[in-house]
């Protein structure tokens, strides 16, 4: 715990309030591209061109933050994430 | 094989009766892979066994015991793991989370089975269970690209020219040049899982909105 320590004191000492969990989706090679912006758009409520560029960040970075919040609500968007089938992580935000 | 179309305010596949066999069966595996019954066979034992009440009570042994993670990698993609370098974090999700998203998917593929094992040559999909639909798809297609070996989006390209090669050898009427005749026909089955999901998703991608 050690480091969830140092990381919170980091975060309280910066200049500006960060989430301190992220929701991360990954690229694989099963998902179509249709079918993720669907998912962005309907579960994040994203505008389609916002949806689309999401998807795109995930498709050739290999990875993008979805969202970000408490960890409860990551684990929520996660366990979403999953059951739509795309593969998403949860991670402390600033790693 | 149609794929879907959009008619009336639902989408329309068309898939003949062995196309309908080959894909029930497909995802009655996925639900077997999940852990659940296999479909159909619960309605001629309707009568409960202690067995069931076992199975109703699993709940329980959730509540207290971590899940570990699953060994088979198909099964894996259906219930990742959510924090690969955080131990805590992963098995803490795992515990919340995993017979939640088990009966979801499990519905979702039982729901699938019934609709491929219903007579006629038409799969009819209302407007609003079109995502449901698709991730229920997304789900046997994660398993079967799993059983192929499709890690990166080059094994999957990989996997398509192979499959095209096959094709042109199967035309030429040589069937001893195939090398995998199970892998080339589950590629077959994921290609043409593939293909029915993207008309389907392209329905709901087309308007306005």
């Amino acid at each position: 715990m050690g480091t969830q320590e140092s990381l919170d004191a980091k975060v309280g000492t910066g200049t500006r309030v960060r989430d301190p969990w992220v929701t991360v989706v990954w690229n694989d090679p099963v998902n179509l591209m249709s079918y993720v912006t669907r998912v962005f758009e309907e579960y994040f409520r994203l505008p389609r061109h916002e949806a689309e560029a999401r998807m795109r960040e995930v498709h050739e970075r290999g990875r993008s933050v979805l969202s970000a919040g408490s960890r409860e609500q990551m684990e929520v968007d996660v366990q979403a994430m999953h059951g739509y089938g795309l593969w998403a992580t949860l991670e402390r935000g600033g790693e | 094989m149609r794929g879907f179309v959009a008619r009336d305010g639902v989408a329309v596949a068309g898939l003949d009766e062995d196309e309908r066999l080959v894909i029930a069966r497909i995802v009655a595996d996925v639900g077997l892979l999940l852990g659940g019954e296999r479909f159909g066979v619960e309605e001629h034992a309707r009568v409960p066994h202690r067995e069931d009440l076992a199975e109703a009570l699993r709940f329980l042994d959730g509540l207290s015991e971590t899940p570990v993670e699953p060994d088979d990698p198909a099964l894996l993609r259906l219930l990742p793991n959510a924090a690969p370098t955080d131990r805590e974090v992963a098995d803490e999700f795992r515990r919340l989370t995993q017979e939640d998203l088990r009966a979801t998917k499990l519905a979702r593929l039982r729901g699938l089975w019934e609709d491929l094992s219903a007579e006629g040559a038409e799969w009819v999909i209302p407007a609003d269970e079109v995502m449901t639909v698709a991730a229920a798809l997304t789900d046997v297609r994660l398993v079967v690209a799993s059983r192929l070996g499709l890690e990166t989006d080059e094994d999957a390209e990989a996997l398509h020219e192979e499959i095209a090669r096959a094709a042109m050898v199967a035309r030429r009427g040589d069937p001893s040049e195939f090398e995998d005749a199970e892998r080339l026909w589950l590629g077959m089955l994921y290609d043409a899982l593939t293909w029915l999901q993207e008309s389907l998703v392209s329905l709901t991608l087309g308007g306005t909105e």
